[in-house]
């Protein structure tokens, strides 16, 4: 039988709330989301963030990879496509024999990362973390923090800064694979991690 | 719209001692997964990862680490447990984040990355490091444990397990 009429005559412990939200605490959006997520399904050249800047209400952005590379092992990446030679790097990386440190200015892209190359034992991939800091500001130039590393044939493990000597606001993340680009497979996850 | 994502899955404070700590019955509709670890114990004990209860040994790992006495070194194994620490646990705490990446994949090796502090009692040895790691499987990483060599881990050693989503 349909129901024609409800009244509170026929119900029993009740409550009644004035808002919507009837006693639940409200939602409230996380400090590290989740913006964009890229899976290659075949090999690619290069992959892209771009409209960054519609992310301007997180401070940092972070970039969570699982990659392996095609003929070249070496990674690097613009921001804003900008090619000109304003970027710096400064590691510190471990082989399996040795600690060293290096660093490099003026470049046309940041760099400093290592990957598997499709010459690596099947299956295995690397991992490289990301952290683009205040990547909105107007008024500072941009550093970018990293943490990567494989184990699989060629044993890679570092730390990584890239400065980007420009105060513009950071609007796109473009990969390079060194020439080789990047397997099928691999993943490219986008981050925002909010501020005060 | 954005997703909202890293959620803690669960988290083990031990109230007595204990030789071991599983993770078992992991969600599997994350992409990453973060093990967070703060620990004593009761004697020197070297944490031991493994992944789905697999002993052989298929774990490799590359690491680099620098010490208090000023030393640094770089090292690469093949083990039958995940290496994400670079030094033995004791009895000052010791910590370390590892990070395992796409975990529920059934196509790859299963890569990590970890960050570590320990902390020895001889305070020229503390030391800080980083390590990279892979699983040679690509079975999806259902439980996680954590043994140690010698002793047990301490009480009020913690461990936490996150998802982060992808």
């Amino acid at each position: 039988m349909a129901v024609v009429k409800l009244s509170t005559a026929g119900l029993t412990n009740y409550a009644k709330y004035s808002s919507m939200l009837a006693g639940n605490a409200p939602f409230v959006a996380g400090a590290y989301d989740l913006l964009e997520t890229t899976t290659l399904t075949s090999s690619a050249s290069s992959v892209t963030f771009s409209g960054l800047g519609s992310y301007s209400d997180y401070a940092h952005l972070q970039i969570r990879m699982v990659i392996r590379g095609g003929s070249s092992d070496n990674f690097s990446y613009t921001l804003n496509g900008d090619t000109s030679s304003i970027y710096a790097l400064h590691r510190i990386r471990g082989n399996g024999s040795s600690v060293a440190a290096y660093a490099s200015t003026s470049a046309s892209s940041a760099g400093g990362y290592e990957m598997p190359t499709s010459g690596y034992v099947s299956g295995a991939f690397g991992a490289i973390v990301m952290d683009i800091l205040d990547f909105s500001s107007t008024s500072k130039n941009t550093t970018v923090r990293g943490l990567y590393g494989h184990a699989a044939d060629g044993n890679r493990v570092g730390l990584v800064s890239n400065l980007y000597a420009s105060t513009d606001a950071i609007t796109s993340f473009t990969t390079d694979g060194g020439g080789g680009g990047f397997g099928s497979g691999c993943r490219f996850s986008l981050y925002g991690i909010k501020g005060a | 719209m954005a997703t909202p994502t890293y959620d803690l899955l669960e988290s083990v404070t031990l109230a007595t001692a204990a030789s071991s700590v599983t993770f078992s019955s992991i969600d599997q509709s994350y992409g990453d997964l973060i093990l967070q670890m703060e620990a004593v114990a009761t004697s020197s004990n070297t944490p031991k990862v493994r992944f789905n209860s697999d002993s052989g040994s298929n774990y490799y790992s590359v690491s680099m680490q620098g010490l208090a006495n000023g030393n640094t070194g770089s090292y690469s194994s093949t083990s039958d447990f995940l290496t994400v620490q670079l030094a033995n646990v004791k009895t000052k705490p010791s910590l370390f984040t590892v990070q395992i990446f796409d975990y529920s994949a059934t196509d790859k090796h299963k890569s990590a990355l970890s960050r570590c502090v320990a902390v020895e009692d001889d305070g020229s040895l503390d030391r800080v490091g980083a390590v990279a790691a892979r699983w040679a499987n690509t079975s999806a990483i259902t439980s996680i444990t954590l043994d140690g060599s010698n002793g047990s881990w301490d009480t009020g050693s913690t461990f936490y397990l996150y998802g982060v989503a992808k």
